[in-house]
């Protein structure tokens, strides 16, 4: 059985191995050390000494596991499963990092390096908070360690780890053999969708996200656990504050990433592992509304503490419904099961039984208000707001977990057909609200206002957003009531914003940095509305195409638009022209160039060209990677959807007549004498002269035999070319040498010999036309798309300044209290 | 009562209600002879009848694709794409439509397959053997 294999290297997967172990140990260790740190008399440190080194070790080996894999792709030690599965030779190193979280153990370990980074962070600033928020992190940290075991414990398979062996993983005869490393010469490579600059910082940053959603659970549980309801809000603000915000980031990078890179045309499908990430962050947005609500007004506790705790279930659940294979063909970008579906399901059931232990342990002592709240109060619409974004999360929740609900109940529903309109007919509405509320709440002051002061105040901003509306409609063409509610309301959230802003410039300091966030909120409604709603596909088949019977009448006109090489299609007010293609590594480059042309002056008013790519996958077929033209107001996005198949290049050197004849037309056969004529598709050839004397290379002429050549002129395109075929006959047998002229596009043979006649045969081989270049492409306008992303960095900006008030905040009430 | 617990209960009350609609537009995966019966669009899974011949002619026409898949009950129908050819269509090992039946040709408005991509089909491939 013990085979001697050749040429692996072991040595960096049994390290990485030890360090999975290892980060697992240290993890648990950690995390009840810590346990018993905050159960047990402060006075005593030991455990809390065992508990930070063994953080600590955790950090080093979970460090020593991303080293370990670095090495083995970088190295492309192809005996490794993840390796091989994940990476190429020819993969550029800068990519590499995309490998690793190619995969899911790769995405995992991301997850746990943020993690750790976060512990140690806590480590260094949590103080009295140290042992409680840390047995969560920790416990967290173990089970996200054990994600990576890979270790069979009684008869199933734990986790799974990155340095499983190709050999062990999977089932070949070619294993058997101890060279069977010799045959692996390359990696299946890396999906060429992610090969893009933002597949390697949009993970790391969403990962990023999603690690530190831990932190505000962990704080919820410890003033739980510690019976410190009011005083876990403060140091947990700028933690949820930062997940909100990187999160978001994380999310719209996706996005982006989706917009420049993919071909389905858009920014946003709500495909369900876009909405599993998004769902947890909007009920953490709600939570951050209403953990602000309960700390100025001491409303709405078990909501705030509800929302921090459900927000990272949902996580978990995200995690789940993403790795488990659950999705199954809902979605096409979803992982497939790794065969830890019931592994991730206990991690969600297990912080979600954390949560409600505490909950239901502390139920009688928390401190919900009994009083009720002012209906003018800034409070209470805070509060709607988080309630009617929570509403809005159900609703995504709900369907995408319809695969959910069929695992479950053994039914069998389908998602919606049509998901888009689905998700819109509800999540428009919401928005509305939502932007209307976030607008109107900043000017209320907590307890209660003074409603005509506040109308008074908000008389400019209400008209002034609606006249900006009615100027955006009438560019638009939304005709659509609905989204025109929802422009004036996403504006009257900018516009009003805008002066909370102002006035916080004159000295409310306190105000700008959720003011700004509410302006990035509502440019991205706006943005993303408008774009969604009137982004038009231009390349609409109007002309060239034969509609075919019964079809074209009751579906909408294709979609897609074929072009030849050179000739020139008018879409919109674009000439578009398919000019030549490039092939750069995998990649082909089809240049295609618009041009604008004003029709009364004649004048070019735009002229640029666009590169959209295609990569012709052995493994994956087609992946079209769009190119875009940006505008400030709108972008051109074009992509190619079908292309002609690159056929792998038979040798070009090949000139051995029976496969050279291939490329060529059937040949015309003439008889000719010297001074005739042969006229053929591109030009003439006259026949010059003679030769009875012929030299042929290499050949012996000997007596009796006879080599004969044949002085011929080709007359083509403007161009003169001379050649001489050969006719030999060599005892008794007859050969032709015949001569290709490649420029001309012309073989000639010199093939008979008719002396009954006083001919010559003279055969011209004439080479098919190449067959004419072509592309079918996709183009779409996005008007105003600039908004959308615009008013994400808009809003990140507002995040962090929160983010250093509530820590400015933090410092002076610590100053205040020592 | 207080005001924040009718709001609750008018909350409640719509989630329910987005939940119930949920349903109302979800759809169901059937087969071609139940999608002969129905006006609406449903989801049809099935495999590609690699015998027969796919249709895609760019240069005539470059938004028609018609191909035959055969569905899980063994019902084989002519199907008709208003899009381009996904390529290496022919290797996809399962297909997913969304769509309705329209006479007796299936028209559908998406296509989802299944690829034996790398994920799930481990070959693995060798290069430099002697024996292949």
């Amino acid at each position: 059985m013990d085979i001697q294999f050749a040429g692996e290297h072991l040595l960096p997967g049994k390290l990485g191995q030890f360090f999975v172990i290892l980060s697992f140990g240290t993890a648990l260790l950690a995390a009840i050390s810590y346990y018993f740190f905050t159960i047990k008399d402060k006075s005593d440190n030991s455990w809390q000494t065992i508990a930070r080194v063994s953080t600590w070790l955790n950090s080093i080996s979970v460090i020593g596991i991303g080293a370990s894999l670095f090495y083995i792709i970088y190295n492309h030690l192809f005996e490794y499963h993840y390796a091989w599965a994940h990476s190429s030779k020819a993969l550029p190193v800068y990519y590499i990092v995309s490998c690793f979280w190619e995969g899911q153990e790769g995405s995992f370990w991301l997850w746990t390096f943020w993690q750790a980074v976060l512990a140690n962070i806590l480590i260094w600033k949590a103080k009295s908070w140290e042992g409680p928020v840390l047995t969560i992190v920790m416990i967290s940290q173990a089970m996200l360690a054990s994600m990576l075991i890979g270790v069979e414990i009684l008869g199933t398979r734990v986790g799974s780890s990155p340095f499983i062996l190709l050999r062990n993983a999977l089932e070949a005869p070619i294993f058997s053999r101890p060279d069977y490393l010799t045959l692996i010469q390359d990696g299946n490579g890396l999906n060429p969708l992610l090969q893009n600059y933002w597949m390697v910082i949009h993970p790391p940053t969403l990962f990023l996200g999603f690690a530190s959603m831990i932190v505000p659970f962990a704080y919820a549980i410890a003033g739980l656990w510690q019976r410190k309801y009011n005083e876990w809000l403060k140091p947990a603000m700028p933690y949820t504050l930062f997940a909100v915000m990187v999160l978001g980031t994380g999310i719209i990078m996706g996005s982006f990433w989706a917009y420049e890179a993919l071909n389905f045309g858009g920014f946003w499908a709500w495909d369900p592992v876009e909405n599993a990430s998004i769902i947890p962050w909007l009920t953490l947005i709600a939570a951050v509304h209403v953990l602000i609500v309960y700390k100025n007004s001491g409303h709405s506790f078990f909501t705030a503490i509800f929302l921090v705790l459900i927000s990272f279930v949902l996580v978990l659940y995200a995690s789940f419904l993403t790795r488990s294979g659950v999705l199954g063909e809902t979605s096409v970008h979803a992982f497939t099961d790794l065969g830890m579906y019931w592994h991730l399901v206990v991690d969600v059931a297990l912080f979600a039984a954390i949560a409600i232990f505490f909950l239901v342990k502390r139920w009688k002592e928390l401190p919900i208000s009994k009083k009720d709240e002012e209906t003018f109060s800034r409070e209470f619409w805070m509060f709607i707001g988080a309630l009617v974004l929570t509403v809005a999360c159900v609703q995504i929740i709900a369907t995408t977990s319809i695969p959910v609900f069929n695992a479950i109940f053994k039914t069998k529903v389908a998602p919606p057909s049509n998901p888009v309109e689905h998700y819109n007919k509800w999540q428009v509405p919401f928005a509305i609200v939502i932007a209307l509320l976030s607008g109107f709440t900043q000017f209320l002051k907590y307890k209660n206002t003074d409603v005509k002061k506040v109308l008074k105040s908000l008389t400019v901003s209400i008209v002034i957003s609606l006249l900006v509306a009615a100027l955006f409609v009438w560019i638009t063409k939304i005709a659509n009531v609905i989204l025109v509610l929802l422009i004036i309301t996403s504006l009257f959230a900018v516009v009003s914003n805008g002066k909370v802003l102002v006035d916080s410039l004159k000295g409310k300091w306190k105000l700008a940095g959720s003011a700004v966030a509410h302006i990035g909120f509502g440019l991205i409604l706006l943005g993303a509305l408008i774009a969604a709603a009137t982004n038009k596909v231009i390349t609409v088949n109007s002309n060239g195409s034969i509609p075919v019977a019964g079809f074209e009448k009751d579906n909408k006109p294709g979609e897609n638009l074929m072009l030849y090489q050179d000739s020139t299609v008018k879409i919109n007010r674009y000439s578009v022209t398919y000019l030549s293609d490039t092939t750069v590594g995998p990649n082909t480059f089809y240049k295609v160039n618009y041009k604008a042309v004003d029709d009364k002056t004649g004048k070019v008013k735009e002229d640029f060209n666009l590169y959209p790519n295609a990569q012709q996958n052995p493994k994956m077929g087609l992946v079209a990677s769009p190119d875009t033209k940006h505008y400030l107001t709108y972008d051109i996005y074009t992509h190619v959807s079908s292309v002609p198949v690159i056929t792998e290049n038979t040798d070009e050197h090949s000139h051995e007549s029976h496969s050279d004849d291939e490329n060529y037309l059937d040949p015309l056969t003439k008889q000719v004498n010297i001074g005739d004529t042969v006229r053929y598709r591109e030009g003439f050839i006259l026949v010059k002269a003679v030769n009875r004397n012929a030299k042929i290379q290499n050949i012996p002429i000997a007596n009796g035999d006879l080599a004969v050549s044949m002085t011929l002129e080709v007359h083509t395109k403007n161009k003169v070319f001379t050649t001489e075929p050969v006719y030999l006959l060599k005892s008794g047998n007859e050969f032709d040498f015949g001569k290709t002229i490649e420029e001309a596009g012309l073989k000639l043979r010199f093939t008979h010999i008719l002396p009954e006649k006083n001919k010559l045969e003279l055969m011209v081989y004439q080479k098919k036309p190449a067959e004419k270049k072509w592309i079918v492409m996709k183009a779409i306008m996005f008007p105003y798309i600039n908004l959308f992303w615009g008013g994400t960095i808009i809003m990140v900006i507002g995040f962090l300044l929160s983010i250093f008030r509530r820590i400015r905040e933090n410092k002076i009430t610590t100053v205040k209290a020592s | 009562m207080k005001k924040s617990s009718i709001i609750g209960i008018i909350i409640i009350a719509i989630a329910i209600g987005v939940i119930i609609s949920t349903y109302a537009d979800s759809s169901t995966y059937g087969n071609f002879s139940q999608a002969k019966e129905t006006q609406s669009e449903l989801h049809v899974v099935g495999h590609l009848d690699k015998g027969k011949e796919m249709i895609y002619n760019p240069k005539q026409d470059a938004n028609y694709f018609a191909f035959y898949m055969t569905d899980d009950k063994g019902t084989e129908c002519k199907v008709i794409f208003n899009g381009t050819k996904p390529q290496d269509f022919e290797k996809s090992e399962q297909i997913v439509l969304t769509g309705q039946m329209k006479g007796d040709e299936f028209h559908a408005s998406k296509i989802l397959m299944k690829c034996p991509s790398k994920y799930n089909k481990d070959q693995v491939e060798v290069k430099a053997s002697p024996t292949t």
